[in-house]
């Protein structure tokens, strides 16, 4: 095994030692406390999930190449849309990059041996997989309802098909491995950061985790309680959202929103992280204001609370609350400025080198610009009320969901392949996918703008042939087959790199965060002794080593030692 | 259809449905009010999309490490500059005040509706729109006409499940919920025709939830709502069930066929026949022959029809769900009528098929309703 042995306290693992050698069999896996196997199960799960949803994003694409409707009568495609939209909310973007990659890469970074509680851990993917076999039963079950559940649709036994308890099991189970995932990563920043590393060292990744944790504890409970009511609403008629028992339907949306609206910061947040990690990494230059990106990531918490009103501004609620609640989403456009300025800064007097890792830093900002500034129709009292419930909202929502926060676990799982599996993959396919998805990618959804604009509204099995809308369609359906074609190239080159692709060394792209410092993949403990910590940003101490490569510690620099440390900061 | 014979009937002009390449044709009082917040937000993000981006590609270029392994570090970059952060802090904020304040001001108008404005009362249901305009007593369904430059109010509400009534020429739309009442007002100022949509997802005919806006000049408008008014008295006793063919079938179509292929409701073909018989079953396994005769409920059978018109979820047919809103003071007594005349009648209304004949032959057609039985 390669490992730096100019760096004194990273001893070479043992040669084939690695977690994913350490113990063999089935058993070895599926019990495991390893949050390293733990990660990678959820990452295999969440792409089994991705697979499927996009299977049912390219069913509602094609059907929408005609007017009339291409290949499904009217239900077969509001359940499309609706597993599509559900799937991919709950059984990919929300537990992507956190449950994922934060798995694999959280306790490295920070330089722990695991999470603070294992056995948690543990126990929440298998929460999760009870969860997720949940909704996708309600596949056969039925479920026609949109991902949002909307009162009194959802709760009428005469309307919504039978899946809607099912899957709202399923979303409820979800929730709380995504509470107990949250708690394990707010315990385990807290307690388990070893000496040196403080607060304002932590990379930016860990920051954005901590902050999607934060939210994750306190705004999942509430879509637990709502799904449930909504659940005994539904089985036993009690009377709180159906207002023929003088209930209020339009009180579900509130408590939907208090947690969805907090929940699309869950997405996006971990993906701002990760994007953090590869803009800085890949461009070799320390992050641009470090300390405005970290706050950020914090006050896009706070105020992800207070802004739920914004997707209620057509449902009858007061122009009162409106008015708050439009002032109040504007403060949220701020810190997400602030990040995507800190970003280029960053680049600027880098060494950028182009790998694919980097290409889908760069595509998260081009697509996240979009998709933020987009928003601002939105927010924006007088223009939603015309633009709400429109392709719109569908495009919009798309750039930040798919072109943000999907990309930026794409982009981290190129980022952290080489350590997850110890194997390098074909950086040039890799460029090419790149380029292939970012072209479909934007005919998909661009055009979708226009469709909205022109007032076609969302959730429509067909459309007026005479509208206008036909055009606009037909370009959209081509660019999401352009990206289906790109995501199996890359799932291609992945499998690929897998059984025939180089061996990584311990540091491939030259990240100082601690991660980098053990062996590619990581041994079974993380790192023989306590690793040093520095300025993880400070890249000027490495060096290309030919031999290895990869990147290295510089002969000329002293590494920091435990008790060196102070001198390494100065 | 093939991909290629989709491609060849693309005609990239006609992407747009009139009006410019973001905004459609306007037709109201406050369209281009929000057109113009609309734009004034365009040229903002034009503007930063173009300055990010020249940034980013620039440096990309500038600073690209060739080949790639080999970067080099530069130990004089910057790694902050507080006073720089905190102008693309403040700059933003500002921005987005202004950006706030103008859709603001513009929602505030949209909301308040002038107190002369002409109301009309809206029953969304699964799937159709109900316009009730109560200075005539006139009930529209597939059409709502309006006046030309003159406010008009309209009353909303729902008998079932979340509607959304959208006219994207006037730049409206607010949610339509069961239970109370919401309310959105337009004054439209180009007479003619334009799309009426539902915007909130409301189940399978969601997306053939639409009507159309007529668009009158004041003289015309209460000329047609007039004669719209008197219609029902108007009409021959012997066009009733072709009336209701034309008139009023359109909100039963989206459930009820005419060839006989089910859909949310059994088809009204060959229904007469089944009424008659008893032969209808029903979920608790009752059948119509059970309720029929002398004493029975309905034993008058067009009393069945009518019922299921006004009282839909008391007798529900076995293989369906009781997803029949009721039609009970939408219906004025003649077009009752009208619909169980034509359900009666309808082999001479429409072919095998189902497709409506021309020129039907009624004559020695059954147009008694029952009542005289």
């Amino acid at each position: 095994m390669t490992t730096i042995n100019t760096q004194p306290l990273d001893r070479p693992a043992i040669e084939g030692d690695n977690y994913l050698t350490h113990s063999r069999g089935f058993l070895s896996w599926i019990l495991t406390l390893d949050h390293k196997r733990i990660g990678v199960m959820y990452l295999v799960s969440v792409l089994a999930c991705f697979l499927l949803g996009g299977l049912f994003a390219l069913a509602v694409r094609t059907q929408l190449l005609v007017p009339d409707g291409l290949i499904m009568d009217q239900d077969q495609y509001n359940q499309a849309f609706t597993l599509h939209g559900g799937i991919m909310v709950f059984l990919v973007i929300i537990p992507g990059i956190p449950a994922a990659l934060g798995n694999f890469v959280l306790p490295i970074m920070l330089g722990a041996k695991d999470v603070a509680f294992p056995r948690l851990n543990l126990f929440s993917y298998w929460l999760w997989i009870v969860g997720a076999i949940f909704l996708v039963v309600s596949i056969f079950a039925g479920l026609d309802t949109g991902w949002t559940f909307y009162t009194p649709y959802s709760i009428d036994q005469n309307s919504a098909m039978g899946g809607v308890i099912p899957a709202v099991t399923g979303a409820f189970l979800l929730g709380f491995a995504s509470i107990f995932t949250g708690m394990n990563f707010i315990v385990t920043i807290h307690r388990l950061r070893p000496d040196g590393m403080t607060w304002f060292r932590m990379p930016l990744f860990l920051w954005s985790l901590y902050a999607t944790a934060v939210i994750q504890v306190l705004a999942t409970p509430v879509l637990g309680i709502t799904l449930a009511l909504l659940a005994v609403e539904r089985a036993f008629g009690i009377g709180i959202f159906n207002p023929a028992l003088g209930g209020d339907p339009v009180l579900f949306q509130h408590f939907f929103w208090f947690y969805s609206h907090p929940a699309v910061y869950i997405m996006i947040l971990p993906a701002m992280g990760v994007v953090s990690e590869l803009i800085a990494v890949h461009s070799h230059r320390h992050i641009f204001g470090y300390h405005f990106i970290a706050w950020s990531s914090i006050a896009i918490a706070i105020f992800s609370f207070l802004v739920w009103g914004h997707h209620m501004f057509t449902s009858g609620q007061s122009p009162l609350m409106n008015v708050i609640f439009s002032f109040i989403t504007f403060s949220v456009a701020i810190p997400s400025a602030v990040k995507v300025f800190n970003w280029l800064a960053t680049m600027y007097k880098g060494s950028i080198s182009w790998n694919t890792a980097m290409l889908y830093g760069m595509g998260f900002i081009f697509l996240f610009l979009i998709g933020g500034l987009t928003g601002l129709y939105l927010g924006t009292l007088a223009t939603d009320v015309y633009l709400h419930d429109t392709y719109f909202v569908v495009a919009h929502f798309h750039y930040t969901m798919m072109g943000s926060a999907l990309i930026g676990f794409i982009g981290g799982l190129h980022h952290w392949w080489p350590k997850i599996t110890g194997k390098m993959f074909n950086e040039n396919a890799g460029r090419i996918a790149f380029f292939l998805f970012l072209i479909g990618y934007n005919m998909t959804f661009f055009t979708q703008f226009m469709l909205g604009s022109h007032g076609m509204p969302r959730r429509y099995a067909t459309y007026p042939a005479d509208a206008g809308f036909q055009n606009y369609n037909i370009i959209s359906t081509i660019g999401s087959y352009l990206m289906a074609i790109s995501f199996f190239m890359m799932a291609g080159y992945f499998i690929a790199s897998i059984f025939g692709g180089k061996r990584a060394a311990a540091n491939p792209w030259g990240g100082r965060s601690l991660e980098w410092q053990c062996s590619s993949p990581p041994p079974h403990d993380n790192f023989s002794e306590q690793p040093a910590v520095g300025d993880c940003y400070d890249f000027s101490v490495l060096r290309w080593d030919e031999a290895t490569q990869g990147y290295v510690w510089r002969e000329d620099v002293e590494h920091p030692g435990h008790h060196t440390e102070e001198a390494a900061h100065a | 259809m093939s991909m290629l014979g989709l491609l060849a009937t693309m005609k990239l002009g006609e992407a747009t449905s009139g009006g410019g390449f973001w905004m459609p044709e306007s037709a109201s009082t406050v369209a281009p009010e929000v057109d113009s917040v609309f734009y004034f937000i365009n040229n903002i993000n034009y503007f930063f999309f173009a300055l990010c981006m020249v940034i980013l590609i620039w440096f990309a270029f500038r600073y690209h490490a060739k080949p790639s392994e080999h970067a080099t570090f530069a130990a004089d970059a910057p790694t902050h500059n507080t006073p720089l952060e905190l102008t693309w802090t403040v700059v933003p904020l500002l921005l987005v005040g202004v950006i706030f304040w103008l859709g603001m001001d513009g929602y505030l108008e949209l909301n308040e509706s002038p107190e002369d404005a002409y109301e009309v009362q809206v029953t969304g249901q699964k799937w159709s729109w109900t316009f009730q305009h109560p200075e005539f007593g006139v009930t529209e369904a597939a059409e709502l006409t309006v006046p030309l430059n003159k406010p008009v109010r309209l009353i909303m509400t729902s008998s079932d499940v979340l509607h959304s009534l959208f006219i994207p020429a006037f730049r409206v739309k607010n949610d339509v919920v069961p239970g109370r009442y919401t309310s959105l007002w337009f004054e439209a100022n180009k007479p003619g025709q334009y799309r009426l949509y539902c915007a909130e997802y409301c189940g399978k005919d969601h997306s053939k939830m639409l009507a159309v806006v007529n668009v009158l000049p004041e003289d015309e408008f209460q000329t047609r709502l007039g004669k719209l008014a008197r219609e029902y008295e108007d009409i021959d006793d012997r066009d009733l069930p072709a009336y209701g063919l034309t008139r009023l079938y359109n909100r039963c179509a989206s459930c009820h066929s005419l060839d006989g292929s089910s859909g949310t409701g059994p088809s009204f073909k060959g229904l007469w026949d089944r009424t008659r018989k008893g032969t209808t079953v029903f979920t608790n396994g009752q059948d119509l022959k059970d309720l029929a005769g002398p004493g029975g409920e309905f034993e008058v059978p067009e009393n069945y029809l009518r019922d299921s018109i006004l009282n839909p979820q008391r007798h529900i047919v076995q293989n369906y769900t009781g997803s029949m809103p009721t039609f009970k003071g939408q219906l004025k007594e003649r077009q009752i009528d009208a619909l169980v005349l034509m359900i009666k009648n309808l082999d001479r209304l429409v072919d095998e098929q189902g497709v409506p004949i021309e020129n039907p032959d009624l004559e020695g057609a059954d147009i008694s309703t029952g009542a005289g039985q």
